[in-house]
């Protein structure tokens, strides 16, 4: 008796606190409209693998990954994804999918050398490969049919020139990997084309307490920084608070897109993004491949297609915020 | 209870003989961890296939040896994930920058990692503290050294390729090869692996030295007082995760012709799964060599198996875990039985 | 002939003195017992005997030289072997692999044939039969531990062995049987050194009684010159223990504290 009670007391209380806006269903209903398009070629099933160098539980490649499922379920081909944030790994994957016999592989090349002899390997099995995100410098040498990506010194060199058309002054470039070489060389590129101060601090990208703490306590030491830019959106999210916490105006600016940065974006409180375009990168790798498979074809005549740098402001938030809300930018 | 006649006579069944099986649990995991990839996944037992799970599970497996051993002798190693890899940097930027012949770069970084084990074993006989710390305390060091020397010497975080150079050609034989025979690719790591096993499981089980580990590890006042000298065998066991951190960070420089300062992160606590898995007592005095062998080759089967079987590899850590809490139940289970003595 | 000798033996521990002026003698075939409460110093003699410390005062002598031992291991190749109460043995490793710990036979490479055979021999020369010397140490019970350690030391060779309160956590049965092996281990021509907080225990086997009180010598007897009310008696505390029982017997039964 006392549990028939306690059940419809429950139900009742489900009932009552349902929301009418957002949450699960909200984000079900997008997600209808997106995939309602079904596979629309004729070519037989292809398997496609893409191995990564990032870390567990990455919304940056989450969203590369979404871009490929996408071009996949398009081009009617089996899409697998895999990543291991350690060489070693990333070389035993790409050994595994190469044992798989997949009809296509891309591949991040963050780690430069140590994947030539894996994708050697892919060559010889006769497996067309493209470099995905990072490592175009490696690209053609170790074989790929071609590079998709953004190249960072070009991507750092946008934000500073974006920075100075800006008028900005002071900027404090936040690097929250210690030894990345890509966020090194966005800090390089973007002092390159900026005429004002550009000085570099060091956080801990996987403890955000700590690094916005350090954000905040930086900003209370140096009143002359009018600007902070972020290298990534989680770290553009800490920096907003931090720049709360030191009550200080100065303006935000970020590389790469989330939620809160485009909420930002709309409210004001974030001058700029710059984004290369995650989404792309997945889903031109699968087609890309599709079409090598297809009708032999291949882009950017022997150089890397660039995915970014696309720089967005206010203008675009509005735009951006719904596709941003389901994943895809 | 009924008390038997005399109680120095052993009337009981002899019962207790999977005692000295410390690796069955892992045998029997291994074998069902296997079929089941074999069903599930078609590729799994391709020749090609059984190769790259075999050079996954030896990557594993070299560390596991030592480090198996040290917890039978009763101590952790935090720092040996990321010796590894100060032993390839060493050898790297000490051939790169004296622009002299890869053996000389191999045979300094041999020094530096026993140096580091000796280091981890004389501060843990000088201070008296928990290895834990001691090597947690070795670990963020040779983290930041790793980082910070690397940055130093060659300006940026990862060191300059030297597939080119002198003697490149024989270090790569011996620490990267591979040959194929029928189809199956077996790298050296696997034979590194294999004698190592091979020697490590004969230390423990057939020498004085191996008496003397499981000893310290189980009853280390008790070992002192019957003469085994517990610090100097301590010692040896951190120079034994020297050496071996030392082949196999010569086989990621000579297989990857670079190396990047900031890898090596979190490894220390796969191989000490491995060693678990594999039947040892995170306690000490208990465990077996062959097992960890076991235990790093669940690792590799898991890993790359969800891979064949084409499965979204984001759950793989949880299974890990699980198997994990089962093998150290499993494991304590046993010491239980063990230690309250017979009939109860 | 005397095996192993104290005289006036002293040990302090920074500011706190554990040890003063004990005398000992222990000879072949023979056995010695020391008694004494917790903390009147005994398991600080046994370290000194067993060289885990270096006494600062007085001499020791084993077999007629002075020494000053730095390791059990010394202890050891001077034929002092001990047997620790808590700590005699390494509960998981099998019989035979504890029976010759720290006396390996080969020189790197174990004989295992052969110390699994001289294990169940030796052990079955005591009156120990184990069929299988392969199971771990702890699944024996505790007698069963002692003997296995006091017969490792009679196997090699020890000439003095030092007993640590072998019979204090076992039953009277098991208590009988310790006490069998200690006798054994005399018939063989050890000197034992028996510590024990039972005076039973000691009257049973031994020959001569050492009193231990507060680090220092309470008395000193041979066993002709004691009979075991007196050796209770002054092992609970003498004169000490009558005052007590004054004040006992006078206190209202009211204010007895709840048992």
């Amino acid at each position: 008796m006392p549990r028939t009670v306690s059940l419809l007391l429950a139900l009742t209380l489900l009932a009552a606190g349902c929301s009418s806006t957002g949450g699960l269903r909200a984000e079900q209903a997008r997600s209808r409209a997106v995939s309602s398009a079904g596979g629309a070629v004729d070519t037989p099933r292809w398997k496609v693998a893409m191995v990564t160098h990032a870390g567990a539980g990455d919304a940056f490649w989450d969203t590369v990954r979404k871009g490929a499922e996408q071009a996949a379920a398009k081009d009617n081909i089996t899409f697998l994804y895999s990543n291991d944030a350690q060489t070693q790994g990333q070389v035993q994957l790409v050994d595994a999918a190469v044992d798989q016999k997949v009809d296509g592989l891309l591949v991040s090349l963050a780690k430069g050398e140590a994947l030539a002899a894996p994708l050697a390997r892919a060559k010889a099995a006769g497996i067309p490969v493209i470099s995905i995100n990072s490592g175009q410098e490696f690209s053609a040498r170790f074989g790929a049919l071609t590079h998709i990506g953004q190249d960072e010194t070009t991507a750092g060199q946008a934000a500073g020139t974006t920075l100075a058309a800006r008028g900005r002054k002071d900027v404090l470039c936040v690097i929250h990997e210690q030894g990345n070489i890509g966020q090194e060389q966005r800090c390089a590129g973007a002092r390159a084309a900026f005429s004002g101060q550009l000085q570099t601090l060091y956080v801990d990208g996987v403890n955000l307490p700590d690094a916005r703490a350090s954000i905040a306590a930086k900003l209370q030491a140096d009143p002359a920084l009018d600007t902070v830019l972020t290298l990534s959106a989680p770290l553009a999210a800490t920096g907003l608070q931090a720049v709360q916490d030191a009550r200080r105006s100065v303006e935000l600016d970020t590389f790469d897109l989330g939620t809160q940065v485009v909420a930002g974006l709309q409210a004001g409180t974030v001058g700029f993004a710059v984004d290369q375009q995650p989404y792309l990168q997945g889903y031109e790798g699968v087609d890309l491949l599709w079409l090598y498979r297809y009708n032999l074809d291949a882009l950017g005549g022997g150089k890397p297609v660039l995915t970014g740098p696309q720089v967005l402001t206010k203008d675009d938030a509005a735009a951006l915020a719904q596709y941003v809300a389901r994943g895809t930018r | 209870m009924s008390a038997p006649q005399d109680v120095l006579t052993d009337t009981g069944p002899v019962r207790h003989r999977h005692h000295s099986r410390p690796e069955l649990g892992a045998l029997l995991a291994a074998v069902a961890v296997f079929l089941f990839f074999s069903v599930v996944a078609e590729s799994f037992l391709r020749p090609a296939s059984i190769g790259t799970v075999l050079y996954a599970a030896s990557t594993i497996g070299i560390m596991a040896v030592p480090v198996a051993l040290l917890m039978i002798g009763g101590e952790f190693d935090l720092s040996a994930g990321v010796a590894v890899t100060t032993t390839a940097l060493t050898s790297s930027m000490i051939s790169y920058q004296l622009t002299a012949i890869t053996w000389v770069g191999v045979l300094v970084s041999l020094a530096v990692a026993l140096g580091i084990g000796s280091l981890n074993g004389w501060l843990l006989a000088r201070t008296g503290l928990p290895s834990f710390i001691v090597t947690l305390g070795t670990f963020l060091m040779l983290t930041g050294a790793n980082l910070g020397v690397t940055k130093l010497v060659s300006g940026t975080v990862s060191t300059k390729p030297i597939g080119d150079m002198q003697g490149f050609a024989s270090c790569h034989w011996l620490f990267a090869s591979q040959f194929t025979v029928g189809g199956l690719t077996l790298k050296a790591t696997v034979w590194w692996w294999l004698g190592l096993v091979v020697l490590g499981s004969w230390i423990l089980l057939r020498t004085r030295f191996g008496n003397w580990i499981f000893a310290v590890g189980g009853d280390a006042a008790a070992a002192r007082a019957v003469g085994v000298p517990v610090a100097r065998t301590k010692t040896c066991l951190y120079l034994g995760v020297g050496f071996c951190a030392w082949v196999l960070g010569q086989h990621l420089l000579f297989s990857f012709d670079t190396v990047q300062s900031g890898e090596g992160v979190g490894n220390e606590l796969i191989y000490i799964v491995a060693a678990v898995i594999g039947g040892c007592l995170i306690t000490g005095g208990y465990g077996s060599v062959v097992g960890s062998a076991l235990g790093a080759l669940i690792f590799g089967m898991t890993s790359k198996g969800i891979v064949y079987a084409q499965w979204n590899p984001d759950w793989f850590k949880f299974f890990l875990g699980a198997m994990l809490l089962l093998a150290a139940l499993l494991n304590s289970y046993v010491k239980r039985r063990a230690e309250r003595g017979p009939g109860r | 002939m005397t095996l192993l000798e104290l005289t006036e033996v002293g040990k302090s521990y920074g500011a706190v003195r554990a040890l003063e002026g004990v005398s000992l003698e222990v000879a072949e075939g023979r056995i010695s017992c020391v008694l004494g409460d917790n903390g009147a110093g005994k398991s600080t003699l046994i370290k000194i005997i067993a060289g885990l410390h270096q006494h600062d005062e007085g001499r020791y002598l084993i077999a007629g030289d002075e020494v000053r031992l730095g390791s059990p291991r010394q202890a050891l190749d001077r034929g002092i072997a001990t047997v620790y109460q808590d700590l005699a043995v390494v509960p998981l490793m099998p019989v035979w692999r504890n029976f010759f710990l720290g006396a390996e036979l080969g020189s790197f490479r174990l004989d295992i044939p052969r110390m699994r055979s001289i294990a169940r021999e030796a052990l079955a020369r005591m009156g120990i039969e184990l069929r299988d010397v392969d199971r771990p140490i702890g699944t024996l019970s505790g007698g069963q531990r002692q003997c296995v350690a006091i017969a490792r030391a009679v196997h090699f060779g020890a000439r003095a062995l030092v007993l640590d309160e072998p019979t204090a956590a076992l039953g009277v049965k098991q208590s009988g049987v310790v006490l069998k092996y200690v006798a054994a281990a005399r018939d063989a021509g050890l000197g034992v050194v028996l510590i024990t907080h039972n005076p039973h225990h000691a009257y049973l086997v031994g020959d001569h009684f050492t009193l231990l009180k507060r680090g220092r010598m309470a008395g000193s007897h041979p066993r002709s010159g004691i009979s075991l009310e007196q050796l209770t008696t002054e092992m609970a505390g003498g004169s000490d223990l009558a005052e007590l029982s004054h004040e006992l017997g006078r206190s209202d039964p009211k204010e007895r504290p709840p048992t």
